[in-house]
C-alpha cells in the first residue's frame, strides 16, 4: 500500500516537474505563449486544463481499454479516435457546467472549447494508454489510477509552468527592456532560460 | 486480413462517434439552458469590448442586465447614443438620450513641474505615488508615467512631449477606465466632463498660489480674472481653483483669452495635440513649448525643436 502510494507520488512529480509536458517536452506550446501575457488568464486557461486533461485521459483510457486494444487498431487509429473523445466529452461538459455550475462555465468559458483537441491534451491522453510514447521512460502499463494520476500531474505541471511564466512575463512588461528585444523575443529568450531550469531535474527520481 | 483490419477501424470510429453523438444529444435536451433571445439580441447591438464601465464583467453579463431592466438601456457609456438607439430598438423600447462623458485631465504641468526628487524605478504612475506621495512636488497634479495610457481600452490616450496624457475626444467614450487607474483619479486630476464641454481647466491645485507657482509654472493662481471675463457666469475660483460650470458654458473661449497661465485650454486642443503629434507638427501648436528634457520616455519620437 505505502510502496504504491509512494509510486504515485512518484509518478505525479514526475509528469509534473521533471518531465513537465511544455518546459522540457515542448509540447502545447500554443497556449503558453498565447495566453501568458496576462496572469488572470493564464490562470483560467490552467484551471481548464487540469480539469479537461484529467477527464479527457480517463475516458480515452477507458476507451482505449475497452474497444481500440481488443480490437488491436489502436497503434494506428488512437489520434482520431481520441480526437473525437476528447471533442465530445468537452462539449458535454459545457453543456452539463452551463447548466449545473454557471459560476464555473463563466469562469472556464472561452478556454474549455480552446483546449479541445489541444495538442497537450492529446499528448497526456496518448502516454495515458501508452507510457513512454514521448519520451518518458516508463516500461510498463498504466493501471486507470495511474493514468489518472499521471495525467493529472501533467495538467498541474503545464498550470505550473503556464503561470510562473506569466508572472515572469508581467515582470517582464514594466522592466527596462532593450527596445529590439520588446515583446515576443523577450517571452522566447524568458523560456528558454526557464526550460533549463526544469530541464536540470531530469534524471531524478529514476522515472 | 487487412479488409479485417479496415472494417475493425471503421467500426471502432462508428461506435465512438455514435456512443459519443447519442450522449451529445440527451445531454442536450437534459442539460438546455434557456437563454431569451432578446439577451443575444442586446449582445449583439453592444460594442463587444468588454471595457466594464457599466458595471458588468462582460457586454454578454451586460446584456442580460439590460434585458432584466436590473441597468437602464443607457447604461453603455462607451457605446453612447447609437447603442443606446440600437438597444431600444431591440426591446422595443422608447430610446432616451445619452449624456455622453468624455475624460478630461486637470493638469497642465508635466515637465514644466518640478519634482522633489529623481524617480527612476518602475515607470508608473500608481508606483511612484507610493513612494513619498509621488516624485511631482504638486500634491494634486500628474505624474505622468502614463497608466492612464496603458489601462484605456480604446486606446484614446496617448503621451506627448510634455509628459501629460492627451485624450483624443473622438476615441474616448467615457468609460471611466482611466479614472479608476489613476492614483489622482479621485481627488479629480482626470474627471468626467460633458463631451460638448468646450474649456478646461489645466489645473487641480488647492494650495496657495503663491506656492503652488513655486513648483509649476502652468498653475491656476487663482487670479479670478475668468470668472470677470465670462459672459455667461459659468466660470468660478472655487476652493483656489477656477472650475467651469459646463450647464452654463458657451464655448465662448473669453476665459481662455484672458488667462494669464494659460492654463484654461479650450478642450478641442487636447485633439489636436494628439493629431498633431501623429503628423510630427507637436511643438507648432500654440502655448505647449517643453520647457525642459528629462529622462523619461514618452513620446516615441522627440519633438524637433
Amino acid at each position: 500500500m505505502i510502496d504504491m502510494l509512494r509510486n504515485l507520488a512518484l509518478l505525479f512529480i514526475g509528469a509534473a516537474l521533471v518531465n513537465n509536458i511544455l518546459l522540457t517536452r515542448f509540447i502545447g506550446l500554443c497556449p503558453f505563449f498565447g495566453v501568458s501575457s496576462a496572469m488572470e488568464t493564464s490562470v483560467g486557461m490552467a484551471g481548464a486544463v487540469v480539469f479537461v486533461m484529467t477527464l479527457a485521459s480517463s475516458a480515452t483510457w477507458v476507451f482505449w481499454n475497452v474497444l481500440l486494444e481488443p480490437l488491436g487498431v489502436g497503434d494506428f487509429l488512437y489520434i482520431p479516435a481520441f480526437i473525437l473523445v476528447i471533442a465530445a466529452l468537452v462539449q458535454f461538459v459545457e453543456m452539463y457546467l452551463r447548466k449545473a455550475m454557471p459560476g464555473l462555465y463563466r469562469a472556464m468559458g472561452i478556454y474549455l472549447p480552446l483546449i479541445t483537441t489541444n495538442c497537450a491534451v492529446l499528448a497526456a491522453a496518448t502516454e495515458a494508454v501508452k507510457p513512454g510514447f514521448f519520451k518518458m521512460n516508463i516500461a510498463y502499463g498504466f493501471g486507470f489510477g495511474e493514468a489518472v494520476v499521471y495525467t493529472l500531474g501533467v495538467a498541474v505541471g503545464f498550470g505550473f509552468a503556464l503561470i510562473s511564466f506569466a508572472a515572469l512575463r508581467e515582470r517582464l512588461d514594466v522592466a527596462p527592456v532593450p527596445k529590439i528585444m520588446r515583446g515576443a523575443p523577450m517571452a522566447f529568450v524568458t523560456a528558454g532560460l526557464l526550460s533549463l531550469g526544469y530541464v536540470g531535474l531530469s534524471g531524478m527520481f529514476g522515472i | 486480413m487487412e479488409l479485417d483490419l479496415v472494417l475493425k477501424a471503421v467500426v471502432a470510429l462508428s461506435a465512438i462517434g455514435i456512443v459519443a453523438s447519442a450522449a451529445l444529444a440527451a445531454a442536450s435536451r437534459k442539460f438546455y439552458v434557456e437563454v431569451d433571445p432578446r439577451v443575444e439580441a442586446v449582445l449583439a447591438s453592444l460594442p463587444g469590448a468588454n471595457c466594464g464601465a457599466c458595471g458588468n464583467p462582460s457586454c454578454f453579463g451586460a446584456a442580460e442586465a439590460i434585458v432584466e431592466e436590473k441597468i437602464p438601456i443607457t447604461a453603455c457609456t462607451a457605446g453612447g447614443q447609437a447603442v443606446a438607439d440600437a438597444v431600444a430598438a431591440v426591446l422595443g423600447v422608447e430610446a432616451c438620450a445619452v449624456a455622453a462623458n468624455v475624460s478630461l485631465r486637470h493638469c497642465g504641468g508635466g515637465r514644466a513641474a518640478s519634482r522633489t526628487y529623481d524617480y527612476s524605478g518602475l515607470q508608473s504612475c500608481a508606483s511612484v505615488a507610493r513612494l513619498a506621495g509621488g516624485d511631482l512636488t504638486c500634491p494634486y497634479g500628474c505624474f505622468g508615467y502614463g497608466d492612464c495610457m496603458k489601462a484605456c481600452p480604446f486606446d484614446a490616450i496617448a503621451m506627448d512631449h510634455r509628459g501629460l496624457p492627451v485624450v483624443d475626444l473622438d476615441k474616448c467614450t467615457g468609460c471611466e477606465a482611466c479614472v479608476a487607474e489613476c492614483p489622482r483619479g479621485r481627488i479629480g486630476l482626470l474627471a468626467m466632463v460633458p463631451s460638448e464641454g468646450a474649456v478646461a481647466v489645466r489645473c487641480n491645485s488647492h494650495d496657495k498660489p503663491k506656492g503652488r507657482k513655486a513648483y509649476c509654472s502652468m498653475c491656476c493662481i487663482a487670479c479670478k480674472k475668468c470668472e470677470k471675463a465670462c459672459p455667461a457666469d459659468a466660470i468660478h475660483v472655487e476652493n483656489l481653483n477656477a472650475v467651469v460650470d459646463y450647464d452654463k458654458c458657451t464655448g465662448c473661449g473669453q476665459c481662455v483669452a484672458v488667462c494669464p497661465q494659460e492654463c484654461i485650454d479650450l478642450t478641442g486642443r487636447d485633439a489636436m495635440v494628439s493629431s498633431a503629434l501623429a503628423d510630427g507638427r507637436g511643438p507648432k501648436v500654440d502655448g505647449f513649448v517643453p520647457r525642459e528634457t528629462t529622462r523619461l520616455d514618452f513620446a516615441e519620437e522627440e519633438p524637433s525643436e
